[in-house]
């Protein structure tokens, strides 16, 4: 029916096979109007993959990357920052907690003996090396996982 | 490749940087550069705005990497970033990402009968610079259907937009885009 022609809509989709219709196709026989609009929506779909691609004028992966690296340096500054900001106030906090026993543990030492002071002291040398020796083997042990995980092949 | 090694793929190389291989976010970039560019590229021309947005985008995916579901492809989900940043620059600066100046259409009111089956394959750069004239919207999605050859469902994931709406607007783009080159070639019989 000349009457009533194919929209564009109806053209571009039965071009792009998003619809199949038999009516279409027997009014793209009869009408040469809709035909002449079909060939054009064709030239102009398959022309389309040609379209010049999008390039940037830069090295996107070095930008980008020297970006991240410099983002990583100012989050482990600040970190870093944080991290002794933190342990600066429990330090002066702890200490201010603790002045008013200070009297109390002098006491201690002033009043017994020489052995249990020495032992009260010799206990405390060995837990503090204990606990030294421990977080250094730790750090090895994270370290070396570090070291490892950079090594490991790139899939 | 399959979406299964896609996936498989993707998933390494975000858990090696999540897991500090920093150097591993090159590959990132690598692989999505290219649908990138075809996003900011068709958003804006500006150059420097360019370089600032690429930067932008892969810091902003950088961050957020942990928070990758893999519920869509890696570059998928990076595209989708590069065009939300693109478009919220364009707001910023009040480019309007959909506006029509006016088209031919309107201009010339032109005959509908008989169409002009000029729009020759050798004739890309006409069609090059029809493009170039389209709203940024139109452009990009052009781009992405046509040249990027993506699903309707990728171009929605990467846009926000509806399917129907990418339908309606990529119809509007190829009629002006026919209508544009028909006009040029008409002028350029007269
Ligand atoms: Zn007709």
């Amino acid at each position: 029916m000349k009457s009533t022609h194919l929209t564009d809509e109806m053209l571009q989709a039965f071009l792009l096979k998003e619809i199949a219709n038999d009516s279409i196709d027997k009014h793209l026989t009869e009408c040469s109007v809709c035909r002449a609009k079909l060939e054009s929506y064709q030239y102009l779909i398959g022309s389309m993959q040609k379209i010049t691609p999008e390039t940037f004028s830069f090295d996107v992966t070095t930008i980008v990357m020297n970006n991240i690296s410099l983002y990583e340096k100012k989050k482990s500054k600040k970190q870093e920052l944080t991290f002794w900001g933190i342990l600066i106030f429990l330090l002066i906090a702890i200490s201010s907690f603790s002045i008013p026993f200070i009297p109390n543990i002098l006491e201690v030492f002033y009043l017994k003996s020489i052995i249990p002071t020495q032992l009260l002291l010799g206990t405390g040398v060995v837990v503090l090396l204990f606990l030294w020796i421990d977080i250094i083997q730790q750090y090895k042990k994270k370290e070396k996982k570090i070291f490892n995980n950079n090594l490991q092949p790139i899939l | 490749m399959s979406i299964e090694e896609n996936h498989f793929s993707d998933k390494v190389i975000v858990t090696n940087i999540l897991n500090g291989n920093i150097q591993d976010f090159a590959f990132v970039v690598k692989n999505t550069e290219k649908l990138v560019a075809q996003i900011v590229g068709k958003l804006t021309t500006n150059e420097d705005d360019r370089k600032d947005l690429v930067q932008d985008i892969y810091l902003k995916v950088y961050q957020n990497l942990y928070s990758f579901q893999f519920k869509s492809k890696l570059s998928t989900w990076v595209a989708n970033i590069a065009y939300n940043t693109t478009i919220n620059y364009l707001q910023k600066k009040k480019i309007p990402i959909i506006e029509i100046a006016e088209t031919i259409e309107d201009k010339y009111k032109l005959s509908e009968n008989p169409e002009l089956i000029t729009i020759k394959t050798e004739a890309v750069g006409i069609l090059n610079d029809e493009l170039a004239k389209l709203p940024p919207l139109y452009k990009t999605l052009i781009t992405l259907y046509h040249l990027e050859e993506l699903p309707n469902k990728e171009i929605s994931e990467i846009t926000n937009l509806p399917e129907g709406t990418i339908k309606s607007y990529l119809y509007r783009a190829r009629k002006i885009l026919k209508d544009n080159i028909n006009h040029h070639y008409k002028n350029e019989q007269l």
